[in-house]
């Protein structure tokens, strides 16, 4: 494809301002879907916590231990779910999804809080780990783990559809627009064609410039224009008709 | 035309006039298979006799069969089936906890249609207890009662430093707090806990379990598993010298396991003398009791073999083994019941005949009632060691373990 000088710069212009689009639009693609996707990620864990804490009321005041584990294990795997404990009001765990145990780093901290924390587990990795108190906290608080690789690598894999997105549209902007300019260039080139075989002064072939010169728009005026100014032996005698032009 | 009515209502509710069908999904394929295929095995021969003596009021009692794997969610899809599709007089034979307990809920669901839960293969809680124990009739002593027994004789012998082995899962949780509560009894904690996921193959390595529970310094372990997961723990902690008793409760299927060790150990006996497993049945080798002698018979009569559609030709079968033994008792007090129920069987009418069964023999030393209150048959638990290959009953703990 052939772009005329005339329309380099446009062209280059243009991937200039799609490219900056196209990398801004990226860059707080990338931040709202991090910054979105992690705080749902963690809302929904958060969820599940509550709805696991609501759910095991009667179960544990059944003292049901079996049921509460089958309800757990239900969870795991869901939405990077790593792992979910469920400690009683005085720190005993009831049920949890550890093999092949309950990490030591977890047995040394204060399990019944119920603040957001980031634990790093020996052996199994990185963790953010959301908790919920089981009535009130009187009946004691479930875990859940998400892993963090796992949740960046969803994140990751989303923002990747997203940037990906973008590129295809940066890509086929880029190319709609050298055909545009290469759509609006055809008439010039043409036109400077018709030009210099006229200034040659040799007879022109009519039939090739025909479409040019029947063309309604500014090309189609110019191209008419020098058609006229090559039948004047004398441009600046505008009106005075000379003739055939001269072999 | 009344009979023909009641015939088609009958039909609905899995019995016709040749056939009263009961429905199970149990393990017949993966590594707890042995478990579903024994049971299957031990009601198959009682149900082979009563249909070869022309049936239970002409009908011969069939079971229909799935498969779940041991596995909960193929369960439940399967107990669907049984109930929506096959519609099934009752659902019998089922195996496992982690099964059973997402099952339960399909029952509360379907209460209107009257289905019942028979004689699952498992001590579990939650289908002995509200809101689930009203579905359900069981016949085996619970985990509850298998674990107290064997810490009751733990700390009675001096061996009161407890750790715990045991499946992740509802069935690993239900044994593991049997252990606790019994512990409890004499202020006594769990000293240690490892796991392990359900459906790991003896060929695993379960050395890090072994290093959790040795570094809390037991002086006895409860295995709450299935048979290649215990059989692979045993032989990973007899390697590396944790030289303590090793207890397991019946679901893990003793004879698979001592198999297991037995097939890949030279010296199988340095693994097997700190072996002692808790069951729910009397030994299939006391021939003093009616009961273990008519299965004997029946075992060796009708020869019940691997059902055809889940057999691989990769499961060498037992002549006799306690879960056989569970199923064959399964299937006489099923057989009972459905005697009782009368020749026009409905569903509604089961729990009424289960209720009528008072000190009901059958045959293993120790009578079965069951009322409202009631809904547990037996509640001895027997405890065995291996001598000479195979598992006999312990008499002497002390002796035995200190």
């Amino acid at each position: 494809m052939k772009i005329t000088k005339l329309f380099q710069k446009t062209v280059f212009g243009i991937i200039a301002l799609f490219g900056l689009i196209g990398i801004s639009t990226s860059v707080l693609s990338i931040n709202a879907v991090d910054s979105h996707l992690f705080r749902e990620y963690e809302s929904n864990s958060k969820g599940n916590a509550r709805t696991i804490a609501n759910s095991s009321v009667d179960i544990i005041l059944n003292r049901d231990l079996s049921t509460l584990q089958s309800l757990i294990d239900q969870f795991v795997g869901n939405e990077g779910i790593s792992y979910i404990y469920i400690t009683n009001e005085s720190g005993e765990f009831l049920a949890h999804t550890f093999v092949p145990g309950i990490p030591q780093s977890i047995i040394d901290s204060d399990v019944t809080k119920t603040d957001t924390v980031q634990r790093t587990i020996r052996g199994m990795g990185d963790f953010v780990e959301v908790a919920s108190p089981i009535l009130a906290g009187v009946a004691g608080a479930v875990h859940i783990g998400m892993d963090l690789k796992s949740v960046s690598m969803k994140i990751q894999a989303a923002i990747g559809a997203q940037v990906y997105l973008i590129a295809i549209v940066f890509f086929i902007g880029i190319f709609a627009a050298i055909w545009f300019v290469n759509f609006a260039s055809k008439p010039i080139e043409m036109l400077q064609s018709y030009a210099v075989d006229l200034a040659k002064h040799e007879p022109v072939d009519q039939e090739k410039y025909r479409k040019l010169l029947e063309r309604k728009d500014e090309a189609g005026d110019l191209a008419r224009l020098y058609q006229y100014f090559s039948t004047v032996s004398d441009p600046n005698k505008l009106g005075e008709p000379s003739g055939t032009p001269s072999a | 035309m009344g009979s023909k009515l009641l015939g088609q209502a009958s039909h609905l509710e899995g019995v016709s006039d040749t056939e009263i069908v009961l429905g199970t999904s149990a393990a017949f394929r993966g590594p707890s298979r042995g478990l579903g295929i024994e049971l299957y095995r031990g009601s198959m021969a009682y149900f082979s006799h009563i249909n070869e003596q022309g049936g239970l009021f002409g009908r011969n009692i069939v079971l229909k069969l799935y498969d779940d794997g041991y596995q909960p969610d193929p369960a439940v899809t399967n107990t669907t089936r049984l109930m929506v599709e096959d519609d099934v007089f009752a659902l019998f034979g089922y195996v496992g906890t982690p099964t059973v307990t997402r099952v339960l809920p399909l029952l509360k669901k379907f209460q209107d249609r009257k289905f019942m839960l028979m004689f699952p293969f498992t001590g579990a809680q939650p289908q002995r207890e509200f809101p689930y124990g009203d579905f359900a009739f069981n016949l085996r002593a619970s985990y509850r009662q298998e674990t107290e027994g064997l810490v009751d004789n733990f700390v009675g012998i001096g061996r009161d430093r407890i750790g715990v082995f045991y499946q992740a899962d509802a069935y690993g949780r239900s044994g593991w707090e049997g252990v606790r509560n019994a512990l409890a009894k004499y202020n006594l904690n769990i000293v240690g806990e490892a796991t392990y996921r359900r459906g790991t193959k003896f060929t695993s390595n379960l050395r890090d379990q072994v290093e959790i529970l040795k570094a809390s310094q037991p002086k006895a372990i409860v295995c709450i598993g299935a048979y290649a997961a215990c059989a692979a723990f045993l032989r990973d902690a007899i390697d590396r010298e944790l030289q303590v008793p090793i207890a397991n409760v019946s679901f893990v299927g003793s004879e698979n396991l001592l198999k297991l060790i037995d097939d890949s150990q030279e010296n199988s006996g340095d693994y097997t003398k700190f072996l002692v497993n808790s069951q729910v049945v009397p030994s299939y080798t006391d021939d003093t009791l009616p009961g273990v002698v008519e299965y004997d018979s029946f075992m060796e009569q009708y020869a019940p073999e691997v059902p055809v559609e889940f057999d691989d030709e990769q499961y060498a079968t037992f002549d006799r083994s306690f879960v056989s033994l569970e199923g064959f008792l399964n299937a006489k007090l099923m057989t009972e019941i459905l005697r009782r129920v009368g020749p026009s069987p409905t569903r509604a009418d089961l729990e009424s005949a289960v209720f009528s069964i008072n000190e009901f023999d059958l045959g293993i030393g120790e009578s079965v009632s069951f009322s409202a209150n009631r809904r547990q048959g037996l509640d001895r638990v027997y405890y065995t060691v291996v001598q000479d290959g195979v598992f006999v009953p312990l008499r002497d703990w002390k002796g035995s373990f200190t």
